[in-house]
């Protein structure tokens, strides 16, 4: 991850305010940084999502392909994740250098999403057993400025709520070869149930207390933290301890739960704003990348 | 990286026969007792067999069986570090390395280490890492491998205890031995130290908390070096099976103790008395 040197007199400062529930920027302990949201950022994809978050840029891209189910799971379709840290973010990514991290980011998002219910994977089905839907989220990291996790997370969200899959007919020809029937009309097309999609929310300790949405600064001051995915209705789907130090038992259950109320808190108010921005329409203005 | 250039495969499209076999629907039952004989929500782990100092070339190892989970590890260091671009002046380097035998699971794995392998890895890093006392060790790398000899459950549990009591083995110094203890939440009842049915195959129609939890603890300093959870459970499950899973590791603590008593006093007789 990108990392800052941060001066022993820094450190002290951080600790000290986050002790009395104030960070260098002004927020409390449990608050965001500001956030944008937009979807349908890239035309090519059948979904595509970008957040910034503070200064960390993400963008996510969901493309549909048909492909064979799993040999275990025949009538479910499956979610294939990538994370790709792109040089663009810091000089560190260059080469292979943000592999690690990516491979890192990637194994989390297959555990997040390892339930029966975050996706309905039944839908992706085509034919059961010969064809299913092949959903390939790519992640792209454009800016690093801590908080990865929270922000893919909400990106692959909005990237899902926005992903159109065409509506396909698979139908037997003469012979007994499948034909794969594809609708004329471009906006004949089935869209996925993001209510249950998880949130993830990471929380720092930094002193005795926890952070939410630490910035690099405050992460150079935390031994640990906490990666919990918390869905709307509370329930928590993958939760994992990153980072070089210990925790004690209650800090995580304190961690856990604040988290679960957090994380509980976000999904309304990002239903909210993807509804009111897929009603816009026409009307919507594209903010795209320089805005 | 070695691959099989020797053996003939079978062409592309063809699958594992297992897939084929005529298995009744294998649905474990969510009461009563499992099916080697424990408990369900008790902290009934399986009995260990621990030993140090298997493998001669090792600075350190450790072997240890529970149930059918068979896994050796070893230790290597403090060295000096192989890339020089990456010493660190200030402590050593731990390195870790999780792979399982191609024959550990039921399915043939893979010689090429996949993503799961990594994640495993990271995970054994991320809890081992608070216990060794790296800043003494300046300039060096400690490496640890550990391998799977039989996967039959909560193989990532095992591989921190083994890895933990190889770095002991090895000298290295440490603040605390590092236990592993995981469970698997199935429906509103848990089972301690799944076996491999129990963690692959989720049991009955409940929808609700199915999951599985590996917490690393540290029973002296009362601290959790490492935390994974997967699956959906409540908050309250969750908090209960932390708390379930450091009772299990307690239980674990007396054996893993003396087995480290026992491989120092054979690698260093206490002088007789005369």
């Amino acid at each position: 991850m990108a990392t800052v040197q941060v001066s022993e007199a820094e450190k002290v400062y951080i600790l000290h305010g986050i002790r009395d529930d104030l960070r260098v920027d002004g927020r409390g302990c449990e608050d965001y940084r500001h956030m944008e949201i937009e979807t349908d950022v890239v035309s090519n994809t059948d979904g595509s999502a970008k957040v910034t978050l503070g200064h960390t840029a993400v963008l996510v891209g969901i493309k549909a392909d048909i492909g064979k189910p799993r040999p275990l799971v025949p009538n479910e379709g499956y979610l294939e994740f990538f994370v790709d840290c792109s040089a663009n973010a810091t000089p560190e990514f260059e080469g292979r250098g943000g592999e690690e991290l990516g491979t890192e980011l990637s194994n989390t998002l297959y555990k997040v999403f390892n339930n029966k219910h975050s996706v309905d994977l039944k839908s992706l089905c085509i034919c059961p057993g010969e064809h299913c839907w092949v959903l390939y989220v790519d992640v792209l990291l454009l800016q690093c400025d801590g908080n990865l996790y929270d922000a893919i997370s909400i990106a692959i969200k909005a990237a899902l709520f926005n992903t159109k899959i065409p509506r396909v007919r698979i139908s037997t020809d003469e012979e007994g070869g499948k034909e794969i029937e594809l609708s004329d009309d471009p906006y004949d097309c089935m869209r996925l149930n993001v209510e249950n999609v998880p949130c993830i929310v990471t929380l720092c300790k930094v002193g005795h207390r926890h952070v939410v949405d630490a910035t690099l600064q405050e992460k150079a001051c935390s031994v640990a933290s906490l990666i919990i995915s918390v869905t709307h209705k509370g329930t928590v789907t993958c939760t994992r301890k990153v980072g070089g130090g210990s925790l004690d038992s209650e800090s995580i259950f304190e961690m856990t739960e604040a988290g679960k109320r957090v994380g509980k808190a976000l999904h309304a108010p990002l239903m909210n704003v993807l509804q009111q921005e897929e009603h816009l329409g026409k009307k919507k203005q594209k903010v795209g990348f320089l805005g | 990286m070695p691959t099989d250039t020797k053996r003939v495969r079978g062409p592309e499209v063809s699958q594992s026969p297992s897939l084929f076999l005529c298995r009744p629907p294998v649905v474990l039952p969510s009461q009563g007792p499992r099916a080697d004989g424990r408990q369900r929500d008790q902290v009934d782990v399986r009995p260990v067999f621990v030993r140090c100092g298997l493998v001669s070339q090792a600075k350190g190892s450790a072997y240890i069986e529970a149930g059918n989970t068979k896994l050796m590890c070893c230790v290597y260091g403090p060295r000096e570090t192989e890339r020089k671009d990456e010493t660190d002046m200030k402590c050593g380097r731990l390195t870790t390395d999780m792979r399982f035998a191609p024959f550990s699971c039921p399915e043939r794995g893979s010689w090429i280490q996949g993503s799961q392998d990594k994640d495993f890895s990271l995970m054994l890093h991320e809890s081992l890492q608070p216990a060794v006392c790296l800043h003494k060790y300046p300039r060096s790398q400690i490496e640890v491998n550990v391998m799977v000899l039989e996967n039959s459950g909560s193989v990532l549990a095992h591989a921190i205890t083994c890895a933990s009591l190889a770095l002991a083995d090895a000298g290295i110094e440490m603040y605390d031995l590092v236990l592993g203890c995981s469970i698997r939440q199935d429906g509103a009842s848990c089972v301690v130290d799944p076996s491999y049915m129990e963690e692959n195959y989720c049991s009955s129609a409940s929808s609700e908390n199915q999951g599985g939890l590996t917490v690393a603890f540290l029973p002296s300093l009362n601290q959790i070096s490492g935390l994974q959870s997967d699956g959906e459970m409540t908050e309250e499950i969750l908090t209960a099976g932390v708390r379930t899973c450091i009772e299990g590791c307690y239980k674990l603590y007396p054996v893993i103790q003396q087995a480290l008593a026992k491989a120092v006093r054979k690698a260093a007789p206490p002088p007789s008395e005369s």
